[in-house]
């Protein structure tokens, strides 16, 4: 029989261990609420899932007709469509994980306040249904690559660790804000415009070279830099990523990930009293 | 063996007022403090107190919703909180779908849940609707259902939170069949609840709350005339309607006393027992054609009933000045058993305003008596609608 000793937050929230070892236990609910978003997410929709293909064909066509066509924003010799693309994809899978698992503290209030289980399933279910969009927006990818005549490499299985990378990084900005998002509703409103600057401080719209040398480094502390230049090198080029760009990436996730979740950890403890 | 061991656990609260402008500032309480005890394994313990007492922060601290400010609290076992959770429900999925996410909300296997799926509806009654997606549903198979799946959790520790005034009374007897059930398949069961019925006749040992504290702790009929004691004498006049309290001065209204028939002050009483009481009037001026009322509020605060004077012994009356005392009586007090606050009016028939209303903080306590099942007791009786099976019926004796 288990025994369990419940003790007050200021004491073992440090215990990374721990809270992995019982997040494990609840994999079920994982599934189980993971599954169930995707499921409802395009519900009572007339395109129903056609609508995770067309959301980021939509903003290639925008971003290709304002910044490509009208101003004529270099893309490293690729058609601007598919430049767009390869960045929109890990992009918008950034912003709608990070925007809707920020709320998703918030928008289950019932649920924190009636039953225990790890709270950071809630932004972790936001973001396995992110990552189902991402794999048709995938699919269509490699349609377009067709249409444009770019071969896929062997590179492509590069993506893999980038992708993880992402993961990551989308992950431990959703834990903190989501966390935060409980004291400071401040958060959700400041959001749409947070994920704006986000977008033009990252190379969606234009390639990584176009920024001048001299502040590289400082524009590399920003994750998605490295790892939307890097979705690019591959796809694109069929090269293996620019190492620095991706190595900055991973130390900054490396750091940011476990922090936040300890940071979530010690918030989750109070959270049923302030939401 | 111990199941639940409370080991001088606290729990504070910040409660912040203000804004930035006018400053904030912040105000603390201890929603329970120091609290100790055990809980032996198989047994069933209410836990009882007035609003504010500290037993829903018990049970928040228990499920791990909220973590305590101080103290340790050890469980052996699995814990599972029986509640309503159709506030988990996702109104585009179907009953059965929404039976899987809300047990896997209250921490069942995905396994577990197919095995006893077919169980969890049949005993929520939805059957014929169980594809339908819920946002059809009526509240009451809403309700239903999400009951259902936590009356089906597997737990060797179960906490039972105010749930069972949920649904018709079919379901709620269903439901109290399943907790019997859970009972003697020796899972530990701790009670937070309102209803002293129900606790007294559930459970084995019954904690009493006070002020974030263990006040009392033993056999539920000692304990629960404890808190209705506890009850009576603390005064609830923080409900007080100050836009109707002595209204003009011509007539002002004391106390509201309920006698037992040897003219001792009672507490409580039994439903379907006879019930004395006495208003006491301080009258300056003369009140002419008077109507005194006495009122029963639940706790909700919701008028569930009201004794009126329209006539003393058949004729209208006058209240005189002086110092005076209006008894009535009834034969049988209808109420069902239940805490309930007091209050009584005194008007004139002709005019609308009321000469003085009172509610002085008295609580009369009903304990069960006459059982009923439904909303009140009616006095009663039963006799054969014909008299050949009367004689019938008395041959067979």
């Amino acid at each position: 029989m288990s025994m369990v000793v419940i003790r007050p937050a200021s004491s073992g929230w440090l215990h990374l261990g721990d809270h992995l070892a019982r997040l494990r236990d609840y994999k079920d609910l994982i599934l189980t609420l993971s599954l169930h978003r995707i499921n409802v997410r395009y519900k009572q929709t007339a395109l129903g899932v056609l609508w995770a293909v067309l959301q980021p064909l939509l903003m290639m066509v925008v971003f290709t007709a304002v910044f490509s066509v009208l101003a004529k924003m270099p893309s490293e010799g690729a058609p601007y469509a598919l430049f767009a693309y390869t960045a929109l994809l890990p992009w918008t899978f950034f912003s709608t994980t990070v925007g809707s698992a920020t709320n998703s503290l918030v928008t289950n209030t019932q649920l924190i306040t009636k039953v225990y289980f790890p709270r950071e399933i809630l932004p972790i279910t936001y973001l396995v249904a992110g990552a189902f969009d991402f794999a048709i927006g995938f699919v269509v990818l490699l349609g377009l690559m067709e249409w444009f005549h770019v071969r896929l490499t062997l590179q492509t299985w590069n993506l893999i660790p980038v992708l993880a990378l992402l993961a990551a990084w989308s992950l431990a900005v959703s834990l903190v804000l989501a966390a935060a998002q409980v004291r400071f509703r401040d958060i959700g409103v400041a959001l749409p415009v947070l994920l704006q600057v986000w977008m033009f401080g990252s190379p969606v719209i234009y390639p990584l070279s176009a920024l001048p040398e001299r502040w590289r480094l400082w524009y590399l502390l920003n994750p998605m830099a490295g790892i939307v230049s890097s979705c690019r090198d591959i796809l694109l080029k069929g090269t293996a990523p620019d190492p620095v760009p991706l190595r900055m990436a991973l130390i900054v996730t490396a750091v940011a990930l476990p922090l936040a979740y300890l940071f979530f950890k010690r918030a989750e403890s109070t959270m049923a009293d302030l939401i | 063996m111990v199941d639940v061991r409370f080991n001088d656990v606290s729990k504070r609260y910040r409660v912040r007022h203000g804004s930035r402008r006018t400053g904030r500032r912040e105000q603390e309480f201890w929603a329970v403090r120091n609290l100790n005890f055990d809980v032996q394994h198989g047994e069933t313990v209410g836990v009882i107190g007035h609003n504010g007492a500290g037993k829903s922060t018990v049970l928040k601290l228990l499920s791990r919703i909220t973590a305590p400010t101080a103290g340790s609290i050890t469980l052996n076992g699995r814990l599972a909180a029986l509640i309503e959770v159709g506030s988990g429900f996702h109104p585009e999925l179907t009953g059965r779908e929404n039976v899987f996410l809300s047990g896997s909300i209250l921490g069942m296997k995905r396994r577990e849940i197919a095995q006893k799926l077919d169980r969890i509806i049949e005993f929520s009654g939805v059957d014929q609707f169980v594809d339908m997606p819920v946002k059809w549903y009526s509240s009451g198979m809403y309700v239903r259902l999400g009951f259902s799946v936590a009356a089906h959790l597997e737990a060797d520790i179960l906490l039972v939170d105010e749930v069972l005034a949920v649904g018709d009374a079919a379901f709620q007897i269903r439901c109290y069949e399943r907790i019997g059930e859970l009972r003697r398949a020796g899972t530990t069961m701790l009670f937070i609840s309102h209803d002293l019925g129900s606790v007294e006749k559930l459970c084995d040992r019954v904690m009493l709350m006070d002020h974030g504290r263990l006040v009392a702790s033993g056999a539920p009929r000692d304990v629960v005339r404890e808190y209705q004691h506890l009850v009576a004498s603390a005064s609830v006049s923080d409900v007080t309607d100050e836009g109707l309290s002595s209204a003009s001065g011509v007539a002002r209204i004391t106390d509201v006393r309920f006698l037992q028939p040897d003219g001792h002050d009672i507490v409580s009483t039994c439903t379907g027992d006879p019930l004395r009481a006495v208003v006491d009037i301080d009258v300056a001026s003369a009140v002419h054609d008077a109507v005194v009322e006495v009122f029963y509020y639940s706790r909700d605060g919701r008028t569930l009933h009201c004794q009126q004077s329209t006539a003393i012994s058949g004729e209208p009356f006058t209240l005189a000045p002086g110092r005076r005392g209006l008894e009535f009586t009834c034969e049988a007090m209808g109420l069902q058993p239940g805490v309930y606050s007091i209050g009584a009016s005194i008007r004139e028939r002709a005019g609308a305003a009321l000469v003085d209303w009172w509610y002085g903080g008295r609580a009369l306590v009903v304990e069960p008596g006459k059982s009923v099942r439904g909303y009140f007791y009616a006095p009663h009786e039963w006799r054969w609608a014909d008299a050949s099976s009367a004689a019938e019926t008395r041959l067979a004796k």
